[in-house]
């Protein structure tokens, strides 16, 4: 027996035969997922295959009908939001989240509820985003969108969260601002930190992403790098391997920027 | 725009924060809570609100045709009995409808200040432009 054995990492976040929804309504039927640590996950599918909610289960929102939600091997089914957001696990919203009538610096502030003093977290924010330090004072419901989305990072960032949930950061905004928010996310994931982003538009996230997935209709239907989904994702929308002609009609251009 | 700066130094999950991390989600306290807890509360509320009634209608129907003044103080403290339990099951329904009422309330009152707040800001553009 040799001294040394290879040891199996353990997935940061798993999630293990997810039943999820709203109400009596199942969304997610039975979704399998594990995020290593490290690793930037892209989660794609059009409009309503559930991709939200997987990360609603993820980050404590929503407690599933049934399944298993581990963290670092744990089985933490059933903690609340609050307690998983103490711990590391860090939600950006689909529409930024920030509080539009509070200014950025008071946006900023409220990310100090980890315990990172304030002032550290404006020192973090304006580094990264040097735009945001320009604008502490202004209404964060009157920037543009794509300072609003990097106000959401930069609050998020400023925790120092173990594991990120990115839902839909592309959302609204133009090309160029997305291809910049990305590179921000690049830096970050080379930093080490674990992401886990939905989207539905491939392009700018499959560059990024070490490993990527489709959902549609509640389940996840192909995983792999992210060479392997480009080649998928047009089928996969398209319905030609699922039998729904109708799938994800509404996102049949898988390329934001054909 | 370069509004990005290299802020590896910043947001950096070393192994000793994934370590922290680890430790964190070892001192979570899971009570494994269900989906919709509010709904289960008011179910149990009508539940023991039901068997309560039963108790206490079974009671008086023992007493009623029992001459025996022991069989009927027993059946009196069992009709309290169930009468309790109705109460407390009435309780439990009000707590947890109550709790659902106020929680879709309050996500009213955030959703029509976050539309208040865009037109505010819609209009103010408007002004400067």
């Amino acid at each position: 027996m040799t001294a040394v054995e290879s040891v199996e990492p353990v997935p940061v976040l798993e999630l293990s035969a997810i039943r999820a929804g709203y109400g009596t309504i199942d969304v997610l039927h039975g979704v399998h997922l594990a995020l290593m640590p490290g690793e930037v996950y892209a989660l794609l599918g059009p409009n309503g295959a559930g991709k939200s909610t997987t990360l609603g289960v993820a980050c404590g929102q929503i407690t599933p009908h049934s399944g298993s939600l581990f963290l670092c091997g744990r089985d933490v089914t059933g903690a609340s939001a609050d307690a998983l957001s103490r711990a590391g696990v860090c939600l950006i919203p689909e529409g930024r989240g920030i509080f539009p009538n509070l200014s950025v610096a008071e946006n900023l502030r409220m990310a100090s509820f980890t315990g990172t003093p304030y002032r550290v977290v404006f020192d973090r924010a304006y580094t990264q985003f040097p735009r945001l330090g320009e604008r502490r004072k202004q209404l964060a419901g009157t920037l543009s969108g794509g300072e609003q989305q990097m106000l959401a990072m930069a609050r998020a960032l400023a925790t120092e969260p173990a594991i990120l949930l990115i839902d839909e950061l592309s959302m609204g905004l133009a090309p160029i601002i997305v291809e910049e928010l990305y590179e921000h996310v690049r830096q970050t994931a080379a930093s080490g930190l674990s992401i886990l982003i939905v989207e539905q538009f491939a392009h700018e996230i499959l560059g990024v992403a070490d490993r990527a997935g489709i959902m549609l209709h509640g389940h996840i239907l192909h995983s792999g790098p992210p060479s392997f989904i480009a080649d998928e994702l047009a089928d996969a929308y398209l319905g030609a391997d699922h039998h729904e002609p109708n799938a994800g009609a509404s996102a049949a251009a898988p390329r934001r920027s054909e | 725009m370069s509004d990005v700066n290299d802020g590896s130094d910043d947001a950096t999950m070393s192994s000793e924060r994934l370590a922290q991390f680890q430790d964190e989600v070892g001192k979570l306290k899971v009570s494994g809570g269900a989906a919709n807890p509010e709904r289960l509360g008011g179910q149990w509320g009508i539940g023991l609100t039901i068997f309560g009634l039963l108790v206490a209608f079974i009671s008086w129907y023992s007493a009623y045709n029992s001459a025996d003044l022991g069989t009927n103080l027993r059946a009196q403290i069992f009709a309290i009995i169930g009468l309790a339990i109705s109460m407390v099951g009435i309780i439990l329904w009000i707590r947890n409808s109550m709790t659902r009422y106020l929680r879709y309330w309050i996500i009213r009152l955030v959703y029509e200040q976050r539309e208040q707040t865009d037109r505010i800001i819609e209009a103010l553009r408007e002004k400067n432009e």
